[in-house]
């Protein structure tokens, strides 16, 4: 039972430990600054990645990039760094429509990655890039 | 024989000094803790050392049994050789490099040690990120050609033990380089933020624990540079659940080896990460030579083209 007491007090100092990282701020909120940034970033999932082109969310939270050979690559902020992943068959995107303003969402297809909603120009052209046509909307 | 580990009486100390390290952090550099990361590397390290309670009988009887063919022997009273203590934990910081360098190129023993590589920071927290599969992965069969040389099961626990501590203290961006004799011979943190990076030019590179000397001499290592270091994996988890970070590679060779055809599918358990029977996805080899292709050898000083830094110890020439 001695492991067990071991267990629980390595617990709470863990919990411990990790609420005060948060009560002193710790972490930071980061945005894709621009094209360039999110083109270096799509650098870092597929190495030598060039995007032809790029739709950055306006607020910066997540790009989609797509290269020469239609290769499609989904980089979004993740806690103080950013993650990406490459879009496969798995992956799909949608337009939203909430009171005019439309949205795109980009569903990396792996649960655990996530989906990604971005606010571009001409989400249709991603759509198509992503999923073929498939628009569909919500009031 | 002892049944405590060293360990035990460390883990105030770790928690004390991630404590000291997240005060700097939140003075200089907030962004080198993010506080669902911190929890996630924590509780890896409480899970691990919980494995660890499980599995170390097994792994002490098979050393106690194996012991009995050992080739050289230290007497009844093995622990009064003094020169055995400082031989044993050289030779078993040996047997932790080619250890170290299997689990980064056998795709078997790295999904077990991924778990360690997966934080996107780099802090003492990451230290305690350790594998709770090590013992599935078979991890202890690097151990076993120091017990049949002769040395104690108890006294390589003991050592081993010793050196994992030491790797605590290099987890930080707070140092920047040590002085020169000491980068010279030891692990310091600058070599170890190579070993964590995910550029190009440092992956698979300084597999040391405690003497970087065994990189020099078998030569897989890399000086760290002036570029901005991005740490974790090639293929970023995305995500700060737990329990993925513990099993994802584990649950990814089991669906290639299920998708595979027959005649690929152990490769997919004892080639290099990320290798593919269809050149699907990229090996650290491959993400490497086409990084020299684009940007020449020349590059590898950190004389590369310039980029965002907003990475304060790169840059940092003289000894911290
Ligand atoms: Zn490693
Ligand atoms: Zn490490």
């Amino acid at each position: 039972m001695a492991f067990l007491g071991q267990f629980l007090a390595s617990l709470a100092a863990i919990l411990v430990l990790a609420w005060i990282a948060r009560r002193m701020g710790l972490g930071r909120d980061i945005r894709i600054r621009d094209e360039q940034h999110a083109q270096m970033l799509a650098d870092e999932v597929i190495c030598g990645f060039e995007a032809r082109e790029i739709a950055l969310d306006r607020s910066g939270r997540a790009a989609l990039l797509r290269d020469h050979a239609g290769r499609v690559i989904l980089v979004k902020v993740h806690g103080a760094q950013f993650a990406g992943r490459l879009l496969g068959p798995g992956s799909s995107a949608t337009i939203w429509e909430d009171f005019g303003q439309r949205s795109l969402e980009a569903d990396s297809g792996e649960r655990l990655f996530g989906r990604a909603l971005l606010d571009v120009d001409n989400p249709e052209n991603w759509v198509s890039a992503i999923n073929g046509a498939k628009v569909s909307s919500h009031a | 024989m002892p049944d405590y580990s060293p360990i035990d009486f460390a883990v105030p100390f770790f928690v004390a000094l991630v404590l000291i390290e997240m005060i700097w952090a939140w003075r200089r550099r907030p962004q080198a803790y993010e506080p669902r990361d911190t929890l996630t590397s924590l509780a890896f390290g409480l899970g691990s050392s919980a494995a660890g309670l499980l599995t170390g009988a097994a792994v002490l009887a098979l050393s106690l049994w194996l012991y009995q063919f050992r080739l050289f022997d230290f007497g009844a009273e093995w622990w009064m050789v003094w020169w055995a203590w400082p031989l044993c934990f050289v030779l078993d910081d040996l047997g932790y490099y080619w250890f170290h360098r299997c689990a980064h190129r056998v795709r078997w023993f790295w999904a077990s040690h991924v778990n360690h590589h997966s934080s996107q920071h780099y802090n003492l927290s990451t230290a305690l990120r350790q594998s709770w599969t090590g013992f599935f992965a078979l991890s202890f069969i690097f151990r076993i050609p120091l017990t049949l040389l002769g040395f104690h099961p108890a006294m390589i626990l003991f050592v081993g033990a010793f050196n994992l501590i030491y790797q605590f203290w290099i987890h930080t961006e707070a140092i920047g380089r040590m002085p020169r004799w000491f980068e010279a011979v030891m692990n310091t943190p600058s070599h170890h933020r190579v070993h964590h990076a995910t550029n190009p030019i440092y992956l698979d590179r300084n597999y040391a624990g405690t003497f970087i000397v065994w990189d020099r001499l078998f030569g897989t290592f890399q000086q760290e540079g002036t570029e901005r270091i991005r740490y974790g994996i090639v293929r970023q988890l995305g995500t700060f659940n737990l329990f993925w970070a513990v099993f994802h590679e584990w649950i990814g060779i089991a669906q290639d080896v299920w998708r595979a055809p027959w005649r690929h599918k152990l490769s997919y358990i004892w080639r290099p990460p990320g290798w593919t029977h269809d050149g699907s996805r990229d090996t650290s080899d491959m993400i490497r030579a086409r990084w020299l292709e684009r940007h020449g050898e020349t590059a590898t000083d950190g004389a590369e083209k310039p980029v965002p830094n907003d990475n304060p110890i790169a840059g940092r020439e003289k000894p911290a």
